[in-house]
Order: C-alpha cells, then sequence, then structure tokens
C-alpha cells in the first residue's frame, strides 16, 4: 500500500471510520490528563459551580461537588472509555451494539445534537451577560442586565462561532491553547480576592444563596443531583476521546484528574465566590471581585473562552451529525450546514432567554437521559457481552449486520432508555425541583441508570436470543464468542 | 477508481479487525483494566462519597 493511502486510511480511523490500532493511538496517561482537565475546566465550570450556591453554602457545596461529580464520570466513563478505549472504536460505532445503526443514530441526535444546541444558546447568553457588564463596568455605571444588548451579544457569539466553525479545525486548536490557562489564572485571581475579605471559617459558613425548599436535605440532594449530571454530561463525549488513549487503562484513569478533579475544583471557587459576591452569575462576579481592572480583563477572557467553547462543541457536532447521516447530508456545503445548525441556538436566545439563569435545569434535564444511557452501555457491554465487542458486526452493512435488530433499531435499549428517562422524571421533576422521599437518599440518577439497565439486560436475555437480535452470546457461546471462533458470521 | 478504492478500504478494515481478533485470543490484553483497577476504583469512589457526605454533606 502506497503512503499516501496508508496515511488517508489513518485519518479515517482517526476520524471514527473504522477502529484505531493501539499503535496509532497517541495520548498516554498524562497526554489524556492535561487533554481532558483543559476541556473540563471551562465555562460551564462557573456555571455549575454558581448553580450549586444557589442550593447549599460552600461546605455543603463542596460535598456536593465532589460526590455528584465522582458518581456521574465513574459511571459515564465507565460506560464509554472503557470499551472504546479497548477497541479504539468511535463511541456511537460503539452504540451500534445496543441501539442498532439507526438507533444509534437517534442517541445522538438526541444526546449530542439537541446537547450542543442548548449549551450553545447558554454559552451565547453568557457571553451576551459579559458584554453587558463589561460596557457598564467601564462606564462605572450599576448592572442594568440591559436585555437587548444581552440578546445582541448572545446573537453576535453564535454568529462568530459559526464563522470561526466554518474555517476549520487549525483556528479552534489556537483559539483552545490559551483558554484553559487563562481560565486557570482567573480562577486564582479570584481566589486571591475571596481569601483577602474572609477567612476560611467564615468562607464555609456562609448561607446558601436561594434555597427553594426548608428542608436542607432536599436542597442539598437537589446540588449533588447538579453535579452528578455535570459528571454525566460528558458522556456523549468522552469514549471518543478516550479512544485516542494508548490503552484501555490508560483511556479510564485520566478521567478522575481532569473531568473530576479539574472540574470539582474549578467548581468550587465558583462555589466561593457565588457564596461570597452574592450572585450565580459567573459575569457579576467579574465585575464586583477585583475592581475595574480585573473586572475588565476577566470579562474579556469570558467572553472569548465561551466563544471558544461554542466553536468547539458546534464543530464536533456538526462532524458527528455528518458522519452519522450518510451521503446526502456530507453533500451540503460545510459552511450551509454550520449556518442551519445555529438556527436552533438562535431561536433559544430570542424566545427562551430564562434558558441562562435557569441553566442547572437544562443541565438536570440532560442527566435524566444520559444516566438511562450510562446504565443501558454498562448492562449492555459489561453483563450481557462480557467486556467482548465483535467488530465485523459493528462495522458490517445493516442488511448483513446481526446488530439491525429491528429495522435498525434496538426497541429494547429504547425501551430501556424510555424507562430510566420516566423513572427520572417521577423521582424529581427538573422542570419544577418537585421530588419524593426516595429522592433524599437516593437521587434521581442512580435509580434511572439502575433501572434502564435491568429493564435492557431482562428483556435482552429475555427476548433479544429468541427473536435473534444483536447477536448476544448465550451460554457455551460466550466462550466461543470469548475465543473469537464465532467471528465471521 | 472507486472501486479499487473501495476495495482498499475494505481490506484496511479486515486488517484492523484482523488485528484485534489477534488480541482477544491471548491470554492477556496489554493495558486492560483489572480487577485491582476495578477494586481501587471501587475504593475511591466509596471513600469520596462517604468522606464528603461525612465531613460536610451533612444538613
Amino acid at each position: 500500500m502506497s503512503p499516501s493511502r496508508e496515511e488517508e486510511f489513518r485519518l479515517s480511523a482517526e476520524r471514527g471510520d473504522t477502529p484505531l490500532l493501539p499503535t496509532e493511538r497517541v495520548w498516554g496517561f498524562w497526554g489524556f490528563a492535561y487533554a481532558n482537565s483543559a476541556l473540563a475546566v471551562a465555562t460551564w465550570v462557573f456555571l455549575i459551580g454558581g448553580a450549586t450556591a444557589l442550593f447549599v453554602g460552600p461546605l455543603q457545596g463542596i460535598a456536593a461537588i465532589i460526590i455528584g461529580n465522582i458518581i456521574g464520570v465513574v459511571l459515564a466513563a465507565s460506560s464509554t472509555c472503557v470499551p472504546c478505549g479497548k477497541y479504539g472504536v468511535e463511541q456511537f460505532t460503539f452504540l451500534r451494539s445496543m441501539f442498532g445503526i439507526n438507533g444509534s443514530r437517534l442517541v445522538h441526535i438526541l444526546s449530542v445534537v439537541i446537547l450542543t444546541m442548548g449549551w450553545l444558546a447558554v454559552l451565547g447568553l453568557m457571553c451576551g451577560r459579559a458584554l453587558d457588564n463589561l460596557q457598564t463596568l467601564v462606564q462605572q455605571r450599576p448592572a442594568d442586565n440591559n436585555d437587548w444588548l444581552v440578546t445582541a451579544g448572545a446573537l453576535l457569539a453564535i454568529t462568530l462561532a459559526a464563522l470561526v466553525a466554518m474555517r476549520g479545525p487549525d483556528m479552534i486548536r489556537r483559539l483552545s491553547a490559551v483558554i484553559a490557562p487563562s481560565l486557570i489564572l482567573i480562577m486564582l485571581a479570584l481566589m486571591y480576592f475571596i481569601s483577602q475579605r474572609y477567612s476560611l471559617s467564615e468562607l464555609l459558613a456562609m448561607p446558601p444563596l436561594q434555597p427553594p425548599f426548608g428542608d436542607q436535605r432536599i436542597n442539598f440532594m437537589i446540588a449533588v443531583e447538579i453535579n452528578i449530571a455535570a459528571g454525566f454530561s460528558w458522556w456523549p463525549y468522552i469514549g471518543n476521546l478516550s479512544r485516542l488513549c494508548s490503552n484501555q487503562r490508560t483511556a479510564f484513569w485520566p478521567n478522575l484528574v481532569g473531568i473530576f478533579g479539574a472540574a470539582s475544583l474549578g467548581e468550587i471557587v465558583s462555589l466561593f465566590a457565588a457564596s461570597t459576591l452574592g450572585s450565580s452569575d459567573p459575569t457579576a462576579w467579574m465585575r464586583l471581585a477585583g475592581g475595574l481592572g480585573f473586572g475588565v480583563i476577566a470579562l474579556s477572557f469570558l467572553a472569548l473562552a465561551n466563544l471558544t467553547g461554542m466553536v468547539n462543541i458546534l464543530y464536533t457536532a456538526v462532524i458527528g451529525l455528518r458522519q452519522l447521516a450518510g451521503e446526502r447530508l456530507r453533500r451540503v456545503p460545510w459552511g450551509l450546514l454550520i449556518g442551519l445548525f445555529c438556527v436552533i441556538p438562535v431561536a433559544i436566545v430570542l424566545c427562551f432567554p430564562g434558558i441562562y439563569d435557569g441553566f442547572f435545569i437544562f443541565l438536570v434535564w440532560t442527566s435524566a437521559l444520559n444516566s438511562a444511557l450510562a446504565g443501558i452501555g454498562i448492562a449492555d457491554y459489561f453483563f450481557l457481552r462480557q467486556q467482548r465487542l465483535n467488530l465485523r458486526h459493528l462495522y458490517a452493512a445493516q442488511a448483513r449486520s446481526p446488530l439491525r435488530f429491528c429495522k435498525g433499531f434496538n426497541p429494547i435499549a429504547l425501551l430501556a432508555l424510555a424507562a430510566g428517562f420516566a423513572i427520572y422524571v417521577v423521582v424529581f421533576n427538573p422542570q419544577t425541583l418537585a421530588n419524593t422521599t426516595f429522592f433524599t437518599f437516593a437521587t434521581a440518577s442512580l435509580p434511572s441508570c439502575l433501572l434502564a439497565g435491568l429493564v435492557h439486560y431482562g428483556l435482552s436475555r429475555v427476548l433479544a436470543t429468541r427473536l435473534g437480535w444483536g447477536s448476544y452470546p448465550q451460554g457455551n457461546e460466550r466462550t466461543i464468542e470469548a475465543a473469537g471462533l464465532g467471528a465471521k458470521d | 477508481m472507486n472501486s479499487q478504492v473501495d476495495e482498499a478500504r475494505a481490506q484496511d478494515l479486515e486488517r484492523r479487525i484482523r488485528a484485534y481478533e489477534e488480541l482477544e485470543r491471548r491470554a492477556h490484553w496489554p493495558g486492560a483494566l483489572s480487577v485491582r483497577d476495578v477494586v481501587a476504583l471501587c475504593l475511591l469512589t466509596l471513600v469520596m462519597v462517604a468522606g464528603a457526605y461525612l465531613l460536610g454533606g451533612q444538613p
């Protein structure tokens, strides 16, 4: 094979068309830990820390951040990084083994496309708020939350993000390289200003900003739930990062350094800032924390950091959408596709600007989906397939693949997803915060993850084998499959 | 021309799948998570959850 053809196939594997071989993977432990941390320390940690401060004071908030993030990250990484890190397969190609070829497309739309559209609107509005605060700070006027300016700033941010995403990955890489270190500097400066004004004991004794319930156990559990949602929110992305790691162990453990450790530290600083400055809005902290000079620099960086985050997620989502949707969508010009993708975020900014202040509601809704997806992933990969994937099945055309299930959808996995989602909303309604007693000791994400996993496991054992769906190993076949002898059907 | 490219692409996919089938046949998969990793992860999670709750989570 010619070297140029070999390079073309390597790039194609890197983009997710085929499995990456262990020798082609670029990240060792620290490489992935750094990339993971840089991804984690973005403007969303400010929002999550700020949202936590609404419900609990700093002492309980730190506990909620640690408990929520460790649970969310461990479950999300177990269901994605373990298989993708072992076989080097693209995450949504791996999902064919449980949802079917069309089912994995549906999951991509639900978990990546809708999530990205929501995040684009939230980050765009944060950009708008930063510009609004910047303007009033420079003019030395009190903050007035000028709706017109915030909306215009958000629309400008979405437009700029689309224009940069149209230019491709080089520009994105250049922008991203400076953002994470700048945000760490802003966090250190925030901690410095806070420590100048308050002792540690004063800090820890601060009250919550707007606890919605008289019962502190409920407020604490909502704070935990928000942070579980933050951990689970990595589910759609980390599988595809972990496949670039040299082996399974390297694909798993650095998540505890980055999206757990670095993100938790960032959220704790944000929690302190929100509690001491009396607002859950990060743009307000930058204005209030350290005077005019710090405010102008921090708000400018915050706007730029949001823009970079928006470009990153927009580019990734549209690339993924193109991969999954097939030839018809691949023929649409790249710029037009990016532009069309931004129509809904623009509509959200115009029609539902409240999504920014109620950001945690949006985040927790995503957890209702992601927790169930993680439960199904764990049940399928660890318990039904005994940690062995048949790559021939994953890459076979739908007509010939045993993973075609029912017209490309696995009804069992979709039913399990619906069951997990439903139990979540019954136990804890993200919109109204209405909750059951069960929620105060079990959270909503854990029952959702568990129920979705149990439904998927139970129905697959009973029905899938009878209907010949999914080519699950059974009894002696497990041993045969495990030995690779049944791999070529 | 296209069929040649498609054929080469199919051969490349076959090569990659075979590489993993070879690994699957071995007794030890390099860098795989072991029982020790799982035990360490469970302990770490338990310590984090229980420790954080006892130190700060109780109302």
